[in-house]
């Protein structure tokens, strides 16, 4: 009996908390959306209006409509991030999961050193990488190109990536790979056909966070692209709402929208993401 | 056609034999293929601009002088930095605002993701809102949470007003002595979701077998976790605190988009600085050394922390 | 006006200074460029008022095409990149209608000249400009506000470029202008166009505030005291004060108001300005900074999120009529026009009461003057190493011949500015824009106000750093008015006195 009560009393208090942060979490959301159906004199009144007295669609039909010039812009911005975000997320992959690999499962020379060289990137302040790499981005001739954008963040994402795969392959028992190797197979082949589908979530994972980290990007993105045409969402946003008006209620439409994208990619794949690695975990 | 075993890389039951660095190098010779690609993007895109970055620490570039005329004045510009009347003043917000963000971040991810852990209907559905904060993206955080402050018609001054707490709406972002802590919360509200999957990931190694063993034995809900649960975690944990403290230390845009380090200074954290001095100033000099004294300081944490991390690998190597 | 015989003698020396250093184009285009008619000033500067401006207007008739015929052929076949702050969503129709217009007519007159034209967003072109050229990536011409030049012509890297070399007359351009595009005696750079900011106030709400509805206030005493006087009778901001840290915003709002109290930030306002003294610890800089602080902490008759706002968030309180007065552009008018046709429901009365009721007035004096910001834009072309694939002279001089035409910079200034080649004001288009656009009179007859920042290559720092910080500081209370105006001075001491 006095069991019950204890577990009853931690689980009440974990729904308490629950909720309250449910609540910090939700309420600027809810927010921004109630500010985006304002009209724009309604989001300048104090008292504000709790609840928009006459909701209205025209921001985010503005922004979308292809017919006229901003929805044209959105719309090409929004598919530029998804190209820059897209690419970074593949080579990411790519490049992340032979180093993690090799992190987890070799011991070499430097290992120690390259393993914390590779965290070192994230420890220079960024803003200041901007002069340096957009000449180094000039003498390879990729200025004003996505290639600078999704070289540049590759590198931001490598870190994560790298520690969080490195994880899962430490999760992995090495004996796998040694029957693989017993019944003849070559290292490389043990690696790709064993190990790496049974990292499929920490995959997934370093995936999800190096899309989400190239698509929110701002920073470089803005000084390595000057052609409006090439632009991506964030820098695209700011032009929208550059010095002369501060337009919230149509500010808040656009960056509504333009979490939109990777909320709901979030969404559908945190689900698969969260169940492989529960197998994963009871598997091992 | 049978390989010699050498050539498959050796197995573990081999012991190693003590062997000279360049030997090793050329045994391992295989393995760096592996890193070899992080290892070309690293190269490019991160040894030449650190390089670059400490060559120009050494010289002055004050704004009517072109970048090729630059003079060298050894370590002034550190001295410039160290002994400026702001750098204690910003030393200081950047402590707070690091510590206060990654600590409290951590702690609400690990209630909430213990508060998780349980099946519950719904849980999914909550989970995933929970995690929405941080995968929008910070300018876009910063852009809400701007209107949620604001001084003049933001919701939360005047739900303070509404509800008999103060008489004017209450000052956000406009005040020395708020500005800090209302930016602090932006960043915990945006990053305690990262800590929260994080830690989910390590509760899913604490083995149940052990929880029920220690329950069965009489242990309590803060005991359990005490002794069974944490020990799993720490690995977790400390990739999470390091991680989202080297993040915290270099966070940018909420401070620059939302007040852009004021008002008179308040908000200004070292990376909010050192972009001002450069780009703002136009003395890439002084700010490429703010940025090394920031690396340093960095990097003395993190080798701590990895070392401490590595210790466990070596059973898991060949 | 006054110095034409130096103007052109300086001119030839710099023709001289082309030929040595330049390629034969370069010296060809010199000599094609010595004035083709050497008259005397045409507009008269000394007569400046709305009613002088009224009777010139439409009384001259340019052909563009003709007139850069001259300097470049039409058939001319080359490229030109330019970057430039063009209008943005947020920017009148009718600004759009009129760029538009301005690059089809550019492309039927020169259709042999490839051009890639980039419109960069104002808060962030200084900071583009600065990295493409250190990457030496820039584009060949750019045209930059009033302040921006000076730092880049300092560093070499802009040609030497003067009214002449397309064609014009360095006497049909303000002086004020002029001297902005000056570093070391050598021009660099023409103006496009010349603005002065005005004072805007809701008539209505003077009304109801128990104001003279029709009267601005006339020293900046009267704003600060009518500020208070709006917030305490209606519960709204009086006066959109804005003093956000390391935004140009700031010292364009805040310099008239120090000017008038006989304050400045270097000697800026005295008549021939060698900027080696500073001004910012004077007695008029003080009371300028103790009027501010009154405002802000005293009265709290502003915006209490004044410290990190900039003119763009007062546009929204001012057109649902929760804002007072304010300091803003000539095309203000204009955007509040269409911020009202934006509106919809019961928002639409507000708003159009809003603008039946917006009045332009002279910006305040004060005790020892009235003072505005000699505002524009100059154009500049990059030197050939600097830009990216290479400068192309011809088509560079022939775009920038087309754009500071009085045709084109009369109407590329159309709602917020006015034609920095005097001779716009001469043009049938001047004569239409006083008749339609509102208020125009009384914004140009500011002009001759006007006092432009310093031209050192320390003013952007000086005024988007040092000035804002210094306004922070007391308005936040961190140090009092006394301590804070001491504490700018410094820092502009040490600033200047360093290399």
């Amino acid at each position: 009996m006095s069991v019950r009560k204890r577990i009853d009393g931690w689980r009440w208090a974990g729904r308490v908390f629950l909720t309250l942060l449910l609540i910090f979490t939700v309420l600027p959301m809810v927010w921004m959306i109630l500010t985006s159906v304002k009209s724009q004199f309604a989001a300048m009144q104090y008292p504000p209006q709790w609840w928009p007295a006459e909701p209205t669609l025209q921001n985010y039909v503005k922004l979308l409509d292809v017919t006229n010039r901003v929805g044209r812009e959105f719309l090409l911005y929004f598919w530029n991030s998804l190209y820059v975000s897209t690419a970074t997320t593949i080579l990411g992959v790519a490049v992340a999961v032979p180093a993690a690999y090799a992190f987890s499962r070799f011991r070499f020379p430097g290992r120690t050193f390259l393993f914390f060289a590779v965290l070192l990137r994230n420890m220079f302040p960024a803003v200041v990488f901007l002069m340096p790499l957009f000449l180094l981005m000039r003498w390879m001739g990729l200025v004003g190109t996505h290639a600078a954008l999704i070289l540049t963040y590759l590198t931001f994402g490598l870190p994560l990536s790298i520690w969080l795969l490195k994880g899962f392959y430490d999760n992995i028992p090495v004996q796998l790979e040694q029957a693989a190797r017993i019944d003849g197979a070559t290292r490389f082949q043990a690696f790709l056909l064993i190990v790496m589908p049974l990292s499929m979530p920490g995959i997934i994972a370093t995936a999800i966070f190096s899309f989400i980290g190239a698509w929110n990007e701002y920073v470089y993105a803005a000084t390595f692209i000057n052609d409006q045409d090439r632009m991506t969402l964030p820098v695209g946003i700011q032009r929208f709402f550059a010095e002369f008006a501060t337009d919230w209620p149509g500010l808040m439409a656009a960056t509504f929208l333009m979490s939109v994208p990777v909320v709901v990619m979030f969404l559908v794949l945190q689900k698969y993401f969260v169940k492989a690695l529960t197998e994963g975990a009871v598997k091992a | 056609m049978t390989e010699a075993l050498s050539d498959r890389g050796p197995l573990p039951t081999m012991t190693a034999r003590p062997e000279g660095l360049l030997r090793q190098i050329v045994r391992h010779r295989h393995d760096y293929l592996y890193v070899l690609p992080s290892l070309i993007v690293m190269l490019i895109v991160i040894a030449y601009p650190i390089y670059y970055t400490i060559e120009l620490s050494f010289y002055r570039t004050p704004p009517n002088l072109q970048m090729r005329d630059k003079i060298w004045t050894g370590l002034d510009n550190y001295g410039t930095v160290l002994s400026s009347a702001s750098f204690r003043a910003v030393t200081l917000n950047t402590l707070i605002w690091t510590v206060a963000s990654t600590g409290i971040a951590f702690v609400l991810g690990v209630c909430a993701a213990l508060s998780l852990h349980r099946e519950f209907a719904g849980r999914g559905m909550l989970r995933a809102l929970l995690l929405i904060p941080y995968v929008v993206s910070a300018v876009a955080a910063s852009y809400v949470w701007k209107w949620l402050y604001h001084s003049d018609f933001g919701v939360f001054g005047a739900m303070s007003v509404a509800v008999g707490l103060t008489d004017r709406p209450i000052n956000f972002i406009d005040n020395i002595y708020t500005v800090l802590p209302s930016l602090i919360v932006v960043n915990i509200w945006r990053e305690f979701s990262f800590a929260m999957i994080m830690i989910m990931a390590g509760l899913q190694t604490v083995p149940e077998q052990l929880l029920r063993a220690a329950q069965v034995d009489g242990a309590n809900a803060w005991q359990r976790f005490w002794h069974v649960t944490a020990p799993h975690l720490a690995g977790v944990s400390m990739v999470t605190v390091l991680l989202l403290m080297v993040a915290n230390f270099n966070s940018f845009i909420i401070p620059w988009i939302m007040t852009g380090g004021g008002p008179a200074g308040a908000s200004d954290i070292w990376i909010t600085q050192i972009y001002q001095i450069a780009f703002g100033r136009q003395r890439w000099g002084v700010a490429s050394a703010y940025a090394v004294i920031l690396f340093i300081v960095l990097m003395g944490l993190g080798y701590f922390y990895v070392k401490a991390l590595t210790r466990g690998d070596r059973g898991r190597a060949e | 006006m006054n110095d034409y015989l130096g103007r052109v003698s300086g001119h030839v020396l710099s023709s001289l200074a082309c030929l040595r250093r330049g390629t034969a184009a370069t010296a060809a285009l010199a000599l094609a460029a010595l004035p083709i008619a050497a008259t005397a000033q045409s507009v008269d500067l000394s007569q400046w008022s709305p009613e002088y401006i009224r009777s010139i207007a439409g009384t001259a008739t340019f052909d563009t095409a003709g007139d850069c015929s001259q300097i470049v052929p039409l058939d001319y076949t080359g490229r030109v990149s330019v970057w430039w702050t063009g209008p943005n969503d947020a920017s009148p129709q009718i600004e759009r209608d009129i760029n538009d217009q301005f690059w089809a007519a550019w492309a039927a007159t020169y259709p042999n000249i490839e051009t890639d034209a980039q419109n960069v967003d104002y808060n962030t072109l200084l900071d583009k400009l600065r990295t493409s050229l250190l990457g030496n990536a820039g584009p060949m011409v750019v045209r930059l506000q009033i302040l921006g030049g000076v730092e880049f012509g300092a560093k070499g890297y802009m040609q030497e470029l003067a009214p002449e070399d397309v064609g014009y007359d360095s006497a049909n351009f303000w002086p004020g202008a002029l001297k902005s595009v000056t570093y070391d005696g050598a021009g660099y750079g023409i103006p496009t166009n010349n603005e002065t900011m005005a004072f805007i106030w809701n008539a209505d709400i003077f009304e109801r505030a128990g104001l003279d509805p029709e009267s601005p206030p006339a020293t900046w005493d009267d704003v600060v005291a009518y500020s208070a006087q709006i917030h305490d009778r209606l519960g709204i901001a009086g006066y959109g004060l804005v003093a956000k840290q390391n935004a140009g915003n700031t010292p364009f709002r805040f310099m008239p108001q120090m000017w008038a109290y006989g304050g400045s930030a270097l000697d800026e306002n005295t008549d021939a300005p060698t900027y080696d003294s500073v001004g910012l610890n004077s007695p008029g800089a003080i009371a300028a900074l103790q009027a501010s602080y009154d405002m802000y902490v005293r009265d709290q008759s502003v915006p209490v999120s004044a410290l990190t706002n900039t003119q763009a968030d007062n546009q929204a309180p001012f057109i649902a009529g929760q804002l007072a007065m304010m300091i803003a552009h000539p095309s203000e008018y204009a955007k509040m026009v269409d911020l009202a046709s934006l509106a919809t429901g019961a928002d639409q009365a507000t708003a159009q009461t809003v603008v039946d009721n917006m009045r332009y007035g002279l910006i305040p004096e004060g005790p020892d003057r009235r003072a505005v910001v000699f505002g524009g834009s100059n154009i500049h072309i990059i030197r050939d190493e600097y830009v990216d694939g290479g400068l192309d002279e011809m088509a560079a001089r022939a775009l920038i011949c087309f754009w500071t035409s009085p045709e084109w910079s009369t109407k590329l200034a159309w709602t917020g500015s006015n034609p920095g080649n005097l001779d716009g004001f001469r043009t049938e288009w001047m004569a239409e824009r006083l008749d339609t656009i509102r208020f125009l009179d009384v914004t140009t007859s500011m002009l001759p106000n006007g006092i432009p920042f310093p031209v050192i290559p320390e003013a952007p720092e000086i005024m988007n750093i040092i000035i804002p910080d210094m306004l922070q500081n007391a308005l936040t209370g961190a140090m009092t008015v006394e301590e804070a105006a001491n504490d700018a001075a410094a820092k502009v001491e040490e600033l200047l006195s360093g290399l």
